[in-house]
Formats: C-alpha cells, structure tokens, sequence
C-alpha cells in the first residue's frame, strides 16, 4: 500500500474514533445554552447500584401507613381523630384495624376487645399478605428486571415492592428520569381478584362468561407478551370452547358486544371489541398498542398480570385502597453506591482503558497504537450499544464489558507475540504476521466461538442481570472477533507509513533482508 | 514470564487443598444454615433488616444535612448505627423527601422506637412550625422475595454453557482434554461458592453473575491452555517427552497469560472500590460486590494455573494408555 493511501486511510479513522468519541463522551449546549445534548454514555441505562431503587408500600385495606394514621389522629380539629385512635392498633410502621386481627367492638363499653379467636383471625390475615407477596414476586420476576425484591414488613401487614429505577446517567442527573412505567407496573400487578370478562365498564358490570361466580381462566390457553420487529402486542390464545362462547356473545344478536376483561372489580381498560375480535386467527388475538413509548411496559404488564391470574396466582387483597398520604406512592432512592457512584464508574473504565493503552505502547512501540485503535473501537462500540439496545448495566455488567476488553487486548497481544517469535526466525514483516496470524487463528477462534455460544445461551436461557451480562458478552466477543481482522488491516495500513517495519512494531530485526 | 514449576507432581497436593476448600466451605455454610443466618452471609440485597423512613411532605426549612443531623443525632443516643443511607425525592401530589436509614436485623428494636420518638420531637422543634408534614417511623422488613427465578433461570443457563464447553472441546480437542475444561468449570464454581462461605462476605443478587464469569473466565483460560497442549502435542521433539513433562511445560508457557487476565480484573476491581468508596464515603454498602469480584478472579486463577494443569496430567496418562490399547488391539486381531 502506498503511503498515500495509508494516510488517507488512517486519517479517516482517526476521524471517525474523534467524532464518534465526541458524541459518546462530551454533552453539549446549543440553541444559547437553552437545549443540552447528552452524550451517548448519559443515554445508557444503569442499575440499582448507580442510580438507585425505586419503592413503594403496598398497605391492604385495614392497613395505613404511619404516615396516614398521624395526618389524622394527631389531628386535633378532625372529626376522625378519636375514632383512628380507638379503631387502629400500631404494628411496626403500620397502622392495623382492629377488626381485622380479630378485635369486636363493644358498643357498652366503647372500645374494641378482643375475641377469642383473635390470634387466628391475625395469623389468617398475615398469612394472606404473605401469599400475596409469593405471588406478587412471581410477577414481578416475569417483568425480568436486573434485580427486585418484594418483602413482607411491618409485623407481615405491609408489602414493601423494590425495582430499579432504570434510570438513564441524564435522567438521574437532571431528576428528570420518568417513574411512570413503574408505576404503572406496580398499580397493574397489585391488582386483586380472578380473571373476568364482563359486559360493561361501569360498576354495575356483571360477568358474563361462563357465569358470574366462575372466572375465564377456562377460556384462555395462554396470554402472553408477543414482540416482533420492536413491537409490542398481547397475544391471546383461547381454548376452542373459550373462543365458541366469545363469539357467540360478541356476534350474536343484532348490534355486535364488547366484552371487558377484568381483574377482581379492576377493569385492565382492555376491551375485545368485535373489529377486534375478527381478526383471531387460529384462536389467537394480538393486541396492539397505538403508542410505540408505551407498549413494551403495558404489554408485558397486561400480559404478566392476566396469566398470573389466569393461572390462580392472584392477590387476595386489596391493596392502597384509598390512602391518603405520599407514603403510599413510587419513591426513587439514591443509591447504595452513593450519590456520584455513576461518575465513579465512568472514570474506573476510563483507567482501564488508558491503562491497557499505555501498556500497549510501552510493550510494542508504535504497533501498540493499533491495539490502541481497536480499544478505543470496541469502547465506542460498546457505548453505542448499550445505548441503542437499552441494556441495563450492573457491577456485574461492567466486569463483563471489562472481560470483553482483556480478551480483544490478549487476543492483539497473543498475534503480537506469535508475529515476534516469527521475526526471530529470521522473516519479513509481511511474512512473520501472514504466519503469525495463520498460527493464532484456531485458538482465537475457538476461543470466541465457545465463549459466543455461551453468551447466546446467557442471554436467552437467564433472566435479570444474568441476560443483560450475556447480551454484554455476546457484543464484546463478537466485537473482538471482527476488531482481531480489523487490527490486522490496520497493521498493514500504518505501518505503511513506517520506514523501518521492524521498529514499528518493536521488534529486534534478526535478519538484516530487504522486506520489501 | 515462564516458570518451571512441576504441577503434574503436585497433584496430589492441589486436590487436597481443593477439597479442603470445599468440604470447609461446605461445612461453614452447612453449620450458618442451621444456626446463623444461612449457607451465605447474605447481604443487603437478601437480607432481612429493620429500617427507619422519615418522610416530609410540603417541606419549608429543612435540607438534607439538617434532616442528617438531626437523625444522626438520635441515633447516637439511641446507640444504634445504621448501614445504609438513601434519599428519595416524593414526586406527584406530594412533594417532599424521604430519607432511609437501614439497620441490621439484630438492631434492639426499643432503641431503634426511642430514635424515632427523638428523631420526630427534633424535626418538629427545628421546623418552629414551619413544616406541615413529617413522620418518621420504624419497619422491620423480613423474608426478602425476589431472585428465585434468577437462580434457577441462571443455574439452567450456567449448566449449559459447562455442557457447551465440555462438547466444543471433545470435537475440537481431545476428549481428555473436554473433561479437564468441564472440571475446571465446575471446579472453579466450587472452589467460589465455597471461598463466599468461608470468608462470609456479604452476597447479594450479583452472586450469580459473578459465578457466570468465573465460568467465562474459565473458558478463556482452559482455552489458552490447552491450546498450547494441542501444539506441543504436535511438536515432534516435545512429542518424545512423558505426559508430565509436556503438560508441565504447556502449563508454563501459558502460566502468564492465565495468570495475568484474573489479575487485571482484580486490579479493576480494586480500582472500582476505592472509587466507589470516595463516592459512597462507606465502605460496607459496596464491599459485596467488589470481594465477590476478587473472590471469581482469585478461583479462576487457582482452578486454571495450578489445580487443572495438574490433574489433566493424570487424564492425559490414561487417554494415551486408552489410545495405546486401542492401536495394539487391531494388531493383535490380525495376529491372531
């Protein structure tokens, strides 16, 4: 190659790492300061360990939290504040009524005492709410979310729902991240009650199919999420008796039905229509969503939610019922690893990065600018994707995205060495890399075929942050594949540029031949 | 770096320590199962714990440092240290913050009620009326719910890429050398769960994807190994010496290699926590995930350099002999 075109072809991808690393790396004001664009690295999603958890109480009803029994019972000019006194019992953080853990009340006397079978009446009720909790984790592990936890608090009277917030770098640094898919997930899946199908949406709505003391489940075979090409739809499948019986409601008579599906007394607002309902094909009906930014959360939420319970798997209480306070809504919490854990992150990779650069270039001089290269490369690319995938990255992500580079950098350095020893036995440059290569190639391609493989089935056979490490994995390995060839054709390319190939590379020249 | 060190003689000595690792850590964690607080310490993300919120709706006066001090106070005279600490912004109807302090579970449950009783009469009396809403209350939280599926997910996932291993290698490699890749695996899981018991570091959820990387780990490092079993297999003057003496010397020549990827990662992982330390300005919220890092690093390193090399002496020992038989077999049918 001549070193005109190297020079081109150098100063092309120099180009490219500079403004592809300006847009990862540096945000920007525009339009007077007014407008900022983030970079691609405060785009990638974090998780709970960098910015934070997102939580929410879930009370049953006869369960307040502190927070709701204070505002009124410590309220001197409310009319409810002696009767909250008489009427609730403190347990934990939490506020029961007494009715609820077997306390009557004794209109002569004008207090609550206790039955004798009080202490049942309290174990049955906890008991329940720890039910509902097993079942609440169940859905929550269906959502997939890199890590979660639901637990039973307060003396078992409370329900405590943890998730990641997901937050982006920008959303967490601006305050401005969204909490409305969590939230919607978390009112969604405390919903209560059997799967129903009903012929109105108003309260007086009574079950229609198959009667109104039995629910649907029969009628379904399946209810799950659907995704092709980034969209998201519900897919339903009925068992043939479930689809006859539909049909047979929506299309009979003159004017065509709209059949409500519910949850307990919840209408989901998810309503088969009869336009609806003629596009079943083989039993099966997708439903879609008009709003592309909501419909992963709303399908996967409705799916999880209407197969929980079409499974038997529902809540027995009723949850957050007429709270009055903020003790009952979604809070985002600073994470554990304190305030700036994000900045942290950022400059420990950056020192990994620079480290394994500076290493390059002191072990093979100028060659070790081409592994420079194809670090910064496989960086940017990693940004970009996890940016544009969405892919949450955890402790245990970074360490993956951190493998990924130790095997691009040894993967380099591994042909380096090969090409070295070939140098030694007195070949060209050209020859000892042609041969150095031809010698690497089977383990290096063993190598990222097995550790391919195994990320495909970490992604696809895991769930939470098991998956977003395979998905991690799976770019790094392919990354340093196809960044193992591309080093070779840079090799070529700048040390074209070099007069002496053998300093280049820093090697010792055993042979003094004319390698060109 | 090429060492001399003569692995396949020690076998005998790696598989004691091996075992001795894993029956003490089995043993560890099979005595906190019943008496302590289970297999693992397991840690903020597992464990049961109590806790104090302080919420504050329609906040006037108070700031962060001010809400701090006022709790931290309390819960100095009330003599209980907390763990952890997280703000929380209220958003919706509400506008305020919340602040949670975390406790262990053993916390004495009266002093934690006394700094409440503290921690609401301060706030009220430093607010002179101009807070409308603040409340703070105690919450015992018990029996964490969550990574279930994760686990047995992760473990179904984890047992097929050890059976990928274990196929890639017999068809590529040897079949003496997939059982030594499969061992290393399963070897390096072991000798992982097992430091976790011992050295009781905190786990949470991370755990099994540290346990995913130590495998990856693995694959790399059995890959570089054996690779260079392969080639001097192939040599024909390394061809004339005895099995010890060529996987010893395979084993040397990808010692640094093998040695020097677990190492970088520790070194990484150093480096992220004493960032992460300036950053949280604790150092028990964070020390879970970084130890469970060092601890996969350090198994992979042992399991790949000093235990692998040594036993796959003694099935390189038997696959030759297999081999031998096979070849003289034929000879003797036609002699015969």
């Amino acid at each position: 190659m001549n070193k005109v075109k190297s020079a081109i072809i150098t100063a092309l991808l120099a180009a490219a790492i500079f403004v592809l690393a300006f847009f990862a790396l540096i945000p920007w004001s525009y339009n007077g300061g007014i407008k900022t664009f983030d970079s691609f690295v405060q785009y990638i999603h974090l998780g709970s360990e960098f910015t934070g958890d997102a939580y929410v109480m879930l009370y049953p009803e006869g369960v307040i939290s502190t927070a709701d029994y204070e505002l009124v019972a410590n309220d001197a000019e409310n009319d409810d504040s002696k009767e909250y006194a008489l009427k609730y019992e403190q347990c934990g953080g939490a506020y029961v009524e007494k009715e609820k853990i077997g306390y009557v009340y004794d209109s002569n006397k004008e207090e609550y005492v206790k039955s004798d079978n009080a202490a049942e009446i309290k174990q049955a009720f906890i008991d329940s709410i720890a039910k509902d909790a097993a079942v609440l984790s169940k859905r929550y592990a269906e959502k997939g979310y890199t890590s979660y936890s639901v637990a039973v608090e307060d003396e078992g009277f409370a329900i405590k729902v943890t998730v990641p917030t997901n937050f982006t770098y920008a959303d967490y640094k601006n305050s401005d991240g969204s909490l409305s898919d969590i939230s919607h997930t978390i009112q969604y899946f405390a919903y209560s009650g059997k799967l129903l199908l009903k012929d109105s949406d108003s309260k007086t709505a009574h079950s229609i199919l198959p009667s109104t003391y039995e629910d649907a489940s029969s009628l379904f075979k399946s209810i799950s999420v659907y995704s092709a090409a980034g969209n998201y739809s519900i897919k339903m499948v009925f068992t043939n008796d479930g689809y006859e019986k539909l049909n047979d409601y929506i299309n009979s008579g003159d004017e065509s039905s709209t059949v409500y599906v519910y949850v307990g007394d919840y209408n989901t607002n998810l309503n088969i229509t009869s336009e609806l309902f003629a596009g079943v094909s083989r039993n099966t009906l997708h439903v879609s969503f008009q709003d592309a930014n909501i419909a992963k959360t709303y399908a996967e939420d409705y799916a999880i939610l209407l197969n929980s319970a079409r499974t038997g798997n529902y809540l027995t209480n009723k949850y957050n019922e007429g709270s009055a306070s903020s003790d009952t809504s979604v809070i985002a919490l600073t994470p554990s690893f304190g305030k700036n854990a994000a900045i942290y992150l950022f400059v420990a990779v950056l020192l990994a990065i620079v480290a394994i650069i500076v290493l390059s270039i002191v072990k093979y001089k100028k060659l070790g600018i081409v592994n420079a290269l194809m670090v910064l490369v496989y960086s940017l690319a990693m940004v970009t994707a996890l940016m544009l995938l969405e892919i949450q990255v955890t402790m245990a992500g970074v360490f993956t995205a951190l493998l990924g580079l130790a095997l691009l950098t040894f993967t380099n350095f591994r042909v380096f060495e090969a090409v070295r020893k070939e140098t030694e036995l007195g070949r060209t440059i050209s020859a000892a890399v042609k041969t150095g290569y031809k010698k690497t190639i089977a383990t290096i391609l063993d190598m990222h075929i097995i550790l391919i493989a195994a990320s495909i089935i970490l992604a696809f056979a895991s769930v939470g942050e098991l998956a977003a490490c395979g998905f991690i994995f799976f770019i790094a390995s392919v990354a340093s594949y196809v960044l193992y060839w591309f080093t070779r054709f840079m090799w070529y390319v700048i040390s074209s540029l070099a007069k002496d190939k053998f300093e280049f590379c820093g090697y010792k020249r055993e042979v003094y031949d004319d390698e060109d | 770096m090429k060492t001399n060190i003569k692995l396949s003689s020690k076998m005998h000595l790696f598989i004691i320590i091996s075992s001795a690792v894993v029956a003490i850590g089995l043993m560890v964690g099979l005595i906190c199962q019943f008496v302590a607080n289970g297999y693992f310490n397991y840690g903020a993300d597992w464990a049961s714990y109590k806790s104090v919120t302080v919420s504050s709706s329609i906040m006037e006066f108070v700031d962060e440092g001010e809400v701090k001090e006022v709790c931290e106070n309390a819960f100095k005279d009330a003599g209980v240290n907390y763990y952890s600490e997280s703000w929380g912004e209220q958003s919706g109807d509400y506008v305020g913050n919340i602040v949670v302090y975390k406790f262990t579970k053993s916390t004495n449950q009266d002093n934690l009620k006394k700094a409440v009783e503290k921690i609401e009469t301060d706030i009220k009396d430093k607010a002179e009326g101009n807070l409308s809403q603040s409340f703070a209350s105690w919450h015992d939280v018990d029996g964490l719910l969550g990574s279930g599926k994760a686990i047995w997910r992760g473990a179904v996932a984890l047992a097929s890429v050890i059976v990928l291993h274990f196929i890639y290698f017999a068809v590529r490699y040897k079949l003496s050398m997939a059982c030594a890749a499969a061992l290393a695996d399963v070897h390096n899981l072991a000798i992982f769960i097992s430091l976790l018991s011992i050295t009781r570091i905190p786990v949470g959820s991370s755990i099994v994807a540290f346990a995913v990387l130590t495998v990856l780990i693995t694959a790399i490092g059995t890959c570089f190994l054996f690779d260079r079993m392969r080639k001097n297999n192939k040599n024909e003057d390394l061809k004339k010496l005895d099995a010890f003496e060529l996987v010893d010397l395979s084993a040397n020549e990808s010692f640094k290699i093998n040695l020097i990827l677990p190492a970088c990662l520790a070194v990484a992982a150093v480096v992220l926590f004493v960032l992460s330390s300036i950053s949280a300005l604790s150092v028990l919220s964070i020390i879970s995930p970084i130890l469970c890092a060092i601890i996969c690093f350090i198994s992979c390193a042992y399991g790949t350099l000093f235990f692998i090399p040594s036993v796959y002496s003694r099935f390189k020992v038997i696959g030759d002999g297999f081999k031998k038989k096979q070849a003289r077999a034929p000879k003797e049918k036609t002699s015969k």
